[in-house]
């Protein structure tokens, strides 16, 4: 059975890149049903504690805990469980939607590839442009091949890093959606953004980053659906 | 997954986007073949010089042909960011340092196949008594270069002056496999011996081991921040 967790605890992070600090010893919890929604100005550590949570980078100092997990003892497997969405739609861009999408479900290992593929490609209506170089994508078609790409194999943690730049109306839309859907199947969520109104839709929480520290963190709902954390029965 | 599935998943996807695209077999394949044209128009005197130039040109022509290949073939990661995709799978990271091995030695080897008869054929060699031998010195030298590019490519990715950084740092570190490989072909057309061409071999396999055995090791912490 594949590995699982229902938290992510990032304890005491430091990031140095030489002598500048990146992240100054950052603390906080991720729980499963909840998008936590990091801000903060460019070079306040956002981008760089995303990629220590989706092990893309490793801390200088501090630790990442997946549940009860060491993320260096289960590194593989723990990549298994998490789907990283970036401004980037991390495609090739010589090959069609389909053939990356395949790609991908044979990267990571899925059962039944085809019907998996066919799935997402009807889930974010990729059908129609499926078999076409992604080269020749507008930025729309691209972010939903990246979608897909990014949530096709269920992943239990979701790193966003600025999906929504560059998007229409109807692409944030279209995010939205699927972030809130995905948060509805139980997703730890982080996502990195300057849209602010995009933020107030889509967060549970919101933590504010500044020199690689903590500022703010704020929770402003608890978990949803099945991981939400049973009210207390009233009196 | 097994490192040797990973490597062919990302070798076969290199094959894939080469079949579609055909731009690093024919950049490199007419770049080579330019390399030896004009080098026998220059330097061939007569057959006993031929012998002597021949391995040199060969391996000029293959060696700026393999950064060609390695650039391009790094550059395919970098467009869209995909490199940064392959690393977020669960697939051990080795496995990407072997398929993009895989895949350039491949690329290299479709150049190779169409270099050794046009040198045999400008250099007026009779490489066909010699062709197994010919074959297992350019497979060697070829597998070393390869396997220290690849590893010193990923290096560059981030890198904004790549290939300046490919091209200036890379000859000195696959410089032995390529003396190994000039020398050995070199006394190879003048007559030696399988057994006399044996040291030169070995120092090849050597140093195809040792890349390999870094690559494998170094990939990991090499792609990480």
């Amino acid at each position: 059975m594949a590995l699982d967790f229902e938290s992510v605890e990032a304890v005491k992070l430091v990031k140095l890149f030489g002598a500048t600090r990146a992240l100054g010893g950052v603390s906080l919890r991720f729980e499963a049903g909840q998008i936590t929604v990091i801000e903060g100005h460019n070079g306040s550590g956002k981008s760089t504690l995303v990629s220590i949570l989706g092990q893309l980078a490793q801390p200088t100092r501090g630790e990442v805990i997946y549940g009860k997990l060491h993320r260096r003892r289960h590194a593989a497997a723990l990549r298994a469980r998490m789907g990283i969405l970036a401004h980037a739609p991390m495609l090739y861009p010589d090959l069609t939607a389909r053939e990356n999408l395949l790609f991908y479900a044979r990267l990571f290992d899925l059962p039944n590839r085809t019907s998996v593929v066919d799935a997402q490609c009807e889930r974010f209506q990729i059908g129609r442009f499926a078999d076409r170089p992604v080269r020749t994508y507008s930025r729309g078609q691209l972010q939903r091949v990246a979608l897909a790409r990014a949530l096709m194999h269920e992943p239990r943690l979701l790193l966003l890093d600025e999906p929504s730049t560059g998007l229409d109306v109807l692409g944030v839309e279209r995010l939205e959606k699927a972030i809130l859907e995905e948060r509805d199947r139980g997703v730890i969520g982080v996502l990195v953004t300057h849209d602010s109104d995009f933020a107030d839709r889509v967060a549970d929480r919101r933590v504010r980053l500044e020199r690689g520290r903590v500022i703010e963190n704020e929770d402003s709902s608890p978990p949803v659906g099945p991981y939400a954390t049973p009210a207390s029965p009233t009196p | 997954m097994s490192v040797w599935k990973a490597a062919l998943l990302v070798a076969e996807k290199d094959l894939r986007i080469e079949m579609r695209t055909r731009e690093i077999t024919t950049t490199t394949a007419l770049f080579a073949v330019l390399v030896v044209v004009l080098a026998s128009l220059s330097f061939y005197l007569d057959r006993g010089t031929a012998r002597q130039l021949a391995p040199g040109v060969l391996w000029i022509s293959v060696a700026f042909a393999g950064v060609l290949a390695m650039g391009r073939s790094w550059s395919r990661e970098r467009e869209h960011d995909a490199m940064r995709g392959l690393l977020s799978s669960p697939i051990p990271r080795a496995g990407i340092y072997h398929g993009k091995l895989i895949s350039t030695l491949l690329f290299l080897s479709v150049v190779e196949i169409l270099l050794v008869p046009l040198i045999g054929v400008l250099f007026h060699l009779d490489l066909f008594d010699v062709l197994g031998r010919v074959v297992l010195i350019l497979f060697l030298g070829t597998l070393g270069f390869c396997a220290a590019g690849t590893l010193f490519a990923v290096m560059t990715v981030r890198t904004a002056a790549r290939d300046l950084a490919i091209s200036v740092a890379l000859f000195p570190l696959v410089a032995p496999a390529l003396l190994a490989g000039v020398v050995a072909m070199r006394e190879l057309l003048d007559g030696a011996t399988f057994e006399s061409s044996l040291g030169w071999i070995r120092i090849l396999l050597a140093f195809d081991i040792l890349f390999l055995i870094g690559g494998t090791l170094l990939f990991e912490p090499l792609t990480s921040d």
